[in-house]
């Protein structure tokens, strides 16, 4: 099919090539800055209770040894995981003041938007030793998916709620201080083959997905376990 | 029948542009601003080595989004069907392994994806959709001519179409 035979030809391909290549373009433009957006970024600030050898995770219990080593992986935005922060997070929670095990919390962001400002909130909150209970205050109120309720001036106000009073607090939350860090914390997730949240593991074993999720007794009974 | 054919062609290629197209289009566009589930979805088939899933799972929806365009334009209508038509094909094995190795999972091909509970996994359904789909791509890149297109039908092809069909 020479195209070049076709008296119109010349006007034809130039519409048409102009099409292609701002398809193209397009595509490049949403493609290139997501790609590098998904590189790890190891000059990320990071909160102080995190490292890189945890899979950037907030660890508590980072010096026991000989105790089980819980990982959660969590969105804070996703039903499932608010569902099993009400089954196991006050058990969890008194796992780590009794020092009875090591635990880390992956805050992912697969749901994107909402969740991002909120793991960010949460590494902020890390800072000023009060992880744990914007953990629980944002699961026990989880608003639906994106629907605009958690903003920069939310979470100060719920700092403030929290007992935080710091200036650095709200600069963290207003500047999203930690944006690189909760990047690094969804690619982490994914190298790990991390493919539904809540995902736990103890020490480095996923807990069974038919029934330690949904029962405080079956969940107890894989830590004494461990 | 063929002078039928002759006559309906055109249109039955562009329905077939505009629902190939128009899937792609969908598909790429529902994932395009979740990267996490989108790689989360390529992962979960267990059929790549995690980081290249992770790759395949950022460029696919910018892809499918710019095979829809194309499609839906009608711009080198051949090659786009053929493309799309492979990308199916690909999605068709992908989801076929994954129910012969007994995995519960959604397609993930408008979003979402991932482990599923085990009756809610659709293989047979996303299987028979993308089977039609390789189908109107095949139709397209026999008949590329189609309505409504920015590829205009060379004129040699126009005048000689009498007997080549």
């Amino acid at each position: 099919m020479s195209k070049a035979k076709n008296p119109a030809g010349g006007k034809d391909n130039f519409t048409r090539n102009l099409v292609i290549a701002v398809v193209v373009g397009v595509a490049l433009i949403m493609l290139v800055p997501t790609i590098l957006s998904k590189q790890t970024d190891t000059s990320a600030a990071i909160p102080a209770s995190v490292s890189a050898e945890d899979g950037y995770g907030i660890v508590f219990n980072k010096e026991l040894t000989g105790v089980p080593f819980i990982e959660i992986y969590e969105d804070f935005q996703c039903p499932a995981c608010a569902r099993f922060e009400s089954i196991a997070g006050e058990y969890i929670e008194e796992l780590i003041t009794t020092k009875k095990a090591k635990v880390a919390f992956h805050t992912l962001s697969f749901l994107g938007g909402e969740s991002q400002i909120a793991a960010n909130a949460a590494a902020c909150a890390a800072d000023e030793g009060k992880f744990l209970q914007l953990h629980k205050t944002l699961m026990a109120n989880q608003p639906s998916e994106n629907s605009g309720a958690w903003t920069s001036s939310y979470f100060s106000t719920l700092g403030l709620g929290l007992g935080i009073s710091s200036p650095e607090y709200d600069k963290c939350i207003s500047t999203n201080k930690y944006k690189g860090w909760v990047n690094n914390v969804a690619e982490e997730g994914s190298q790990r083959n991390i493919n539904s949240t809540p995902t736990v593991l103890i020490n480095g074993k996923e807990i069974d997905r038919d029934t330690a999720y949904a029962s405080l007794g079956d969940f107890m009974l894989a830590i004494e376990k461990a | 029948m063929k002078n039928k054919h002759l006559v309906l062609q055109p249109w039955l290629g562009l329905i077939a542009r505009l629902t190939l197209g128009g899937v792609l289009f969908a598909a790429g566009y529902l994932k395009i601003d979740k990267p996490d589930i989108s790689q989360m979805a390529v992962r979960s088939y267990e059929m790549l080595p995690i980081s290249i899933a992770n790759i395949l799972g950022l460029v696919l929806p910018p892809v499918e989004i710019a095979l829809g365009a194309l499609l839906i334009l009608g711009v080198v209508t051949r090659v786009a069907a053929a493309l799309g038509g492979f990308t199916m094909f690909i999605f068709i094995i992908a989801i076929a392994q994954a129910w012969a190795k007994g995995l519960n999972i959604d397609c993930g091909c408008f979003g979402g994806g991932g482990s599923v509970a085990a009756e809610d996994t659709r293989y047979l359904q996303e299987i028979l959709r993308d089977l039609g789909l390789v189908f109107l791509a095949a139709y397209l890149v026999r008949y590329p001519f189609t309505k409504f297109s920015i590829d205009k039908k060379p004129r040699e092809i126009s005048e000689a179409i009498g007997d080549v069909e």
